[in-house]
């Protein structure tokens, strides 16, 4: 009998060549981790679907592989590390000693529509820092980030880009639109006309990725604003053949606030800094993070979270 | 440089002209020419792509900007920044049959023929009645004319083509327009200049 080599759709075999270069850009990046402090977390690919239900957005729902086992239990595939995580290590905090640095490496599997760039299967590697809270956790894991990806050797290509999940909250919801929530996501693609309609003053954010005072988004988000500007141009210095930018509507559908969650994407668990990097000629999205309290909040506990993973196969896309 | 793609079809003359209108003349581009790929003197590459393909090269990085339509954009649900849209060229997304009474009842069920199957299932969604959607790619007039499908989805200009084959716009679903489509990581490395563009196309008030 003749039997096809066909996959199905979204993933992809590693043979030779594309293996050896998978394993050892995976290599240089675990060494980084590893000499930062990190110990290694192996996280299983399979997992109860209900630890995770109050954590999950439409958008995330839709992506999850779900199924019913044949003891009647649903399961689901792993589509993302953070919450795997969190959601073990929630529990058990009271008896671990903080500040915990674990990082992992494994295939995350989501359901996306068949179209070129989008893969069902990849395989991610990340760090989470927990029990650091405030500005020195996100330092250090925006600076880990950076050096994994100075690692990588793809840091000439490399543009990331900041922000604050929840900053502009405030001047969403205090313009008076009857939807705030399409008014953020006409923020998040730039919508002009639908910006200037509802909120002129979001203009400046708009063009720019900034308002004109920090002080503009309120008193504490302006604090929150000149530090984060500060970090942007102390890491522009450490990294100088990586551009910074700093753009506050790249994120504007990470609301806190729940009248602004109605339209949030896949990963909206953020609730400080959150950032996200491109990198190659074509400028391909290769992975992000930021701090995330919040989720672990959601699972009853209460500590300081941040971390980041990047996609290893789309970091080998830009190097290439 | 920075890579524009221009879409190949209807949009592309309300494209062209808004370019010029706002003093950003894209010398040395022939547009009637065969060229998939010209190199302009301003440090501007001009990809010259179909509808359905350019969102996915932006998105991709391939190009940095690009113009399409709204009908096209809606379908795909590629992640691009929408900062603008012509004003000219401007159609609609409308219901058609052959009269107003295709239109079914509550609780109805109708055959409906469309180029834009996921807008045809997020419309029937909303609605009263059901819908087994026919995916066609083109003349998706003659589906309700010939009684393949009670009713249609499809783009409608002047309405001319409607009327010379007695059919009929049941509703309008949704206004299209062309729109500037930029790419994420492009919005951050071209601010300067994308700013520069949309402010002339603003000022030129071939935009909204």
């Amino acid at each position: 009998m003749k039997v096809s080599a066909a996959l199905p759709t979204g993933v992809a075999a590693l043979l030779f060549e594309s293996a050896k270069r998978r394993r050892e850009m995976e290599q240089r990046l675990v060494v980084r981790l590893v000499e930062a402090g990190y110990s290694e977390a192996i996280l299983p690919i399979l997992d109860y679907l209900e630890p995770y239900e109050s954590l999950l957005t439409p958008a995330s729902r839709g992506e999850l592989y779900r199924f019913i086992d044949r003891d009647g239990e649903q399961l689901a595939l792993r589509a993302d590390f953070t919450p795997m995580l969190a959601r073990l290590l929630a529990p058990r905090l009271h008896s671990l000693p903080l500040p915990l640095r674990l990082f992992y490496r494994g295939d995350v599997i989501r359901f996306e529509e068949e179209r070129a760039g989008r893969q069902r299967e990849f395989y991610q590697l990340g760090a989470e820092l927990l029990g650091v809270p405030g500005e020195p956790g996100e330092r250090e894991v925006l600076h880990l980030f950076l050096e994994a990806l100075a690692a990588s050797g793809s840091e000439g290509t490399v543009q990331i880009v900041l922000g604050l999940a929840g900053c502009l909250d405030r001047l969403l919801l205090g313009c008076g639109c009857a939807d705030p929530a399409a008014l953020a996501s006409a923020l998040e693609r730039r919508d002009r006309s639908e910006v200037r309609r509802h909120c002129p003053q979001l203009l400046p954010i708009v063009e720019t990725g900034l308002p004109e005072h920090p002080e503009d988004l309120g008193e504490a988000e302006g604090r929150r604003l000149r530090s984060l500007l500060a970090l942007r141009d102390e890491m522009a210095g450490l990294f100088p053949d990586m551009d910074l930018f700093l753009d506050l509507a790249e994120f504007a559908r990470q609301g806190l606030d729940p009248r602004l969650t109605a339209e949030q994407g896949e990963r909206s668990y953020y609730d400080g800094l959150v950032f996200r990097a491109f990198a190659g000629p074509s400028a391909l999205p290769i992975g992000g993070g930021g701090r995330y309290d919040r989720m672990f909040r959601a699972l009853g506990a209460e500590v300081a979270a941040a971390g980041f993973s990047v996609s290893v196969d789309r970091l080998l896309e830009a190097v290439r | 440089m920075i890579r524009l793609a221009l879409p190949k079809g209807r949009n592309l003359e309300p494209a062209l002209a808004a370019f010029r209108a706002a003093g950003i003349p894209l010398l040395g581009l022939d547009p009637s020419g065969r060229s998939l790929r010209t190199r302009l003197e301003e440090g501007v590459e001009i990809l010259s792509l179909k509808d359905w393909d350019l969102p996915l090269y932006v998105e991709q990085g391939v190009a940095d900007l690009g113009i399409v339509g709204s009908d096209v954009l809606a379908e795909v649900d590629g992640d691009l920044l929408v900062p603008v849209r012509l004003r000219e060229g401007r159609s609609r997304m409308s219901l058609i049959g052959r009269s107003a009474e295709a239109m079914p009842e509550p609780g109805g069920q109708v055959r409906l023929a469309t180029k834009y199957p996921n807008t045809a299932r997020r419309l029937v969604g909303e609605r009263p009645w059901g819908a087994e959607i026919v995916k066609l790619s083109g003349s998706i007039e003659l589906a309700p004319l010939l009684h393949l499908a009670e009713l249609a989805l499809d783009i409608v200009q002047s309405g001319r083509t409607l009327k010379e084959n007695g059919l009929v716009e049941i509703e309008t679903v949704a206004e299209v327009a062309a729109c500037l489509v930029v790419n994420r990581a492009s919005y951050q490395r071209h601010r300067t200049l994308l700013n520069q563009w949309i402010g002339r196309l603003e000022a030129a008030e071939v935009v909204s």
